[in-house]
């Protein structure tokens, strides 16, 4: 009744209100239905990937990505192959533990899922396996890396299908080693976001470096928020700290945002910055425009130009004809899953049973878009962590991939069993959980 | 030693961010007694629209480097402008009177609206306008390469602080002002426009917010969530000056500044605990903050 005796506020009030209700379409998580019928599907696949804010991007890629093994499935019914019809759908769980594992609780129940798949956040995959193994659903884990999740808080249900931290990592201690040995560098600083994937990250490469048995001073590890918005601050602290190398953790426009601001100031003079699991993907090198910053050391769980198969092109420039863009590494993650889902279908027999379904992943093979000539990824059948070469580098000039005008070159490939983490390792840590501390005992460089 | 003043540098940056944040914040809480969730937003509106822009402008190649820190003030004066008559007018003038914590609320409404409005309008990308802070270059302090256009922030936040300072004390309408905030009642009683006078605070309030977020844009990555972040700072800082008190604000920004640049510099674990742990030992011992009165309640 206020709001009639003044019609001017009246009227901003509706406006606003009406601005309000055209908000909140858009904003809502899109859930999305793809491949078979449910009368037709031999399994659902219920997947969990970011449709809504920060991370968007990548839940958009991977589900170009599941689209993409679902149309080679197909392909490969039609030639008689004993291909699954399976029926994917995907939802976004707002990066919240809580609200995933509701929407993978209704994934069982309303949709009959018996896998799921997807998670970028490892926070929410933590939850998300934890309900996979009480409801002995099976869960083949994609672009979320904290190595814990296979080791420590491993279990018969769940598999991951794409680069963890450990192997991330472990091929840059090798990178790092390597580099030692031409320019002697001994002081080395970390950066990684404040949450678990973070932590495992720098305990993963502390652990790799004592492996190898390379000698060096931590002279800092810094831990900014998620979403942090401005690293002035901690790039004062690590100039002041002066390392020869940072490596860092932070990812997508985190790890934008640290390099443009870290761009302003004479950082990149004096310092080099290694991201090993995530700094060359592909929205990465375009936000870095025309400037191939000195100092960069780069990989990422895909690259779009290597290896230099027909896998790999084929994969990109499908990617690209559906979408009119290319992948970020999120698709080729998504892609794998479904396909490695459906290899397992096909090896089981079906997808009725738990236990030959869970036999069928276990060193299962794959032949991916980012496995090197002569080499197939397969499952760890102790880890559950797939197994993959990983291919670090530099920034070069390299147009073929617009808007990026750079990519990474100048290629350093590690081989897939190399990267694998030792029988010992993994049951140090999760001995040390099983003994009641979640501590790994500390490497000595 | 270079730590030291690392930290003392850092630490005054960041405090004179926090400063031109918070007092838009504290300035609106002493007038209206409106405890505003939604100034986050008006922050975050602030910093998009300078952070398009500016980066259209540069985008462009449209012309020298100086216009792009006039668009930067420009762009904020505009935004907290509309922002600011939209919400006052439309929306709080229509709940004045009403109990603090349903203001909280209301507020607290406003700013998830508003965090969803600019997600529609600006997406999820980061924006990024580096141009105005690297073209200022930087000073050497000893080994520390200090940009020179956070330092020009220093000097921002301290002329804003004494130009609110000065208004309140030493104009007319700061004098009125005052009134309003010493006792509501006798004001309207003596003639005072109080509705005029909460307008012209809210609308400065909400461009203080904007305007701190235009001139942090070129220093960071704007993105979606970023005024939910500065608000939960800005209530620190408040909290710790005294709800309402422009000097305490200026403190509470130093405390937490100088506090938080120490912690990233020789404990980064208790990075977030310094700031929420200067905060606690400040309420344990002045419940009001440092600056804060203690009122009388009126029945």
């Amino acid at each position: 009744m206020e709001m009639l005796k003044h019609p001017v506020s009246g009227c901003i009030t509706i406006i606003v209100a009406t601005l309000v209700l055209l908000a909140g379409t858009p904003a809502q998580a899109e859930r999305f239905e793809l491949g078979a019928t449910s009368a037709e599907a031999d399994a659902v696949v219920g997947c969990l990937y970011p449709m809504t804010g920060r991370s968007a991007t990548y839940g958009r890629d991977s589900i170009a990505g599941i689209k993409i093994a679902l149309d080679d499935l197909a392909q490969e019914a039609k030639a008689g192959l004993p291909a699954p019809k399976l029926r994917v759908i995907a939802d976004d769980p707002r990066s919240k533990a809580s609200y995933a594992v509701r929407l993978a609780q209704d994934f069982i129940a309303n949709d009959k899922a018996q896998f799921f798949c997807g998670i970028v956040s490892s926070g929410v995959a933590h939850a998300v396996s934890d309900l996979a193994q009480r409801e002995k659903i099976i869960m083949v884990g994609t672009d979320h890396a904290s190595s814990r999740l296979s080791i420590e808080a491993g279990h018969k249900y769940y598999f991951r299908v794409t680069n963890d931290s450990w192997t991330s990592m472990a091929a840059g201690a090798r990178y790092l080693r390597d580099l030692q040995k031409q320019t002697g560098w001994r002081k080395l600083a970390f950066i990684g976001p404040d949450y678990d994937y973070g932590h495992v990250s720098w305990t993963d490469l502390q652990l790799a470096l004592s492996d190898l048995g390379v000698a060096y001073e931590t002279v800092g590890s810094l831990w900014p928020k998620l979403y942090e918005p401005d690293y002035s601050i901690y790039i004062n602290a690590l100039q002041s700290a002066k390392p020869d190398i940072v490596v860092t953790a932070l990812w997508g426009g985190d790890f934008i945002a640290f390099i443009k601001q870290a761009a302003t100031t004479r950082f990149f003079e004096t310092t080099r910055l290694a991201n090993f699991d995530t700094g060359a993907n592909y929205d990465v090198m375009t936000a870095l425009g025309d400037q191939p910053y000195p100092g960069l050391i780069l990989s990422a769980r895909h690259h779009n130009n290597w290896p230099d198969t027909g896998r790999n092109k084929r994969f990109v420039t499908q990617f690209h004809e559906m979408t009119g863009r290319f992948p970020t590494y999120a698709a080729e993650g998504a892609y794998t899953g479904i396909i490695a889902i459906a290899r397992a279908i096909e090896k089981a027999g079906g997808a009725n049973d738990d236990a030959a379904l869970i036999k069928a992943l276990e060193g299962l093979q794959l032949a991916l878009p980012e496995d090197p000539p002569g080499f197939a990824s397969y499952i760890d059948p102790d880890t559950h962590q797939i197994v993959q070469a990983q291919a670090v580098g530099t920034v070069v000039h390299n147009e073929d991939f617009p808007p990026s005008k750079l990519m990474v070159g100048n290629w350093a490939i590690y081989d897939a069993e190399d990267l694998k983490p030792s029988k010992e390792m993994v049951k140090r840590r999760r001995d040390a959980v099983a003994g009641g501390s979640e501590a790994v005992p500390p490497p000595t460089p | 030693m270079t730590s030291l003043l690392a930290v003392l540098i850092d630490g005054s940056i960041y405090a004179s961010w926090l400063f031109l944040v918070a007092a838009g914040l504290t300035v609106i809480y002493g007038v209206m007694r409106i405890l505003n969730m939604a100034h986050g937003s008006f922050y975050a509106i602030g910093a998009y629209s300078a952070a398009s822009l500016v980066g259209w402008y540069f985008n462009n190649g449209i012309g020298p480097a100086w216009i792009s820190y006039l668009l930067l003030v420009g762009a904020a004066l505009v935004a907290g402008l509309i922002v600011g008559v939209i919400v006052e007018r439309g929306l709080l003038r229509l709940m004045y009177g009403r109990d603090e914590i349903l203001m909280v609320i209301i507020t607290y409404a406003l700013l998830l609206i508003l965090e969803d409005t600019m997600k529609i309008v600006w997406g999820v990308s980061p924006y990024f306008a580096y141009q105005p802070y690297t073209e200022l270059g930087r000073t050497a302090f000893g080994l520390l390469k200090v940009s020179n256009y956070d330092l020009a922030l220093v000097g921002v936040s301290a002329v804003l602080g004494l130009g609110l300072w000065a208004w309140l004390e030493r104009t007319n309408q700061g004098k009125v002002l005052r009134a309003v905030i010493h006792d509501r009642e006798i004001a309207v009683a003596m003639g005072v426009n109080v509705r005029l006078m909460f307008t012209i605070t809210f609308v400065l309030g909400t461009t203080l917010g904007a305007l701190a977020g235009a001139l942090t844009a070129p220093a960071i990555s704007v993105v979606p969530g970023i005024g939910i972040e500065v608000i939960v700072l800005a209530f620190a800082v408040v909290v710790i000056g005294g709800l309402g008190s422009i000097g305490g604000a200026a403190v509470g920004a130093l405390l937490v500044g100088l506090s938080r640049a120490a912690a990233v510099h020789y404990a980064p674990e208790f990075e977030l605990f310094v700031i929420y742990g200067v905060m606690s030992l400040v309420l344990a011992f002045r419940p009001e903050g440092l600056f804060g009165r203690t009122m009388a309640r009126k029945i």
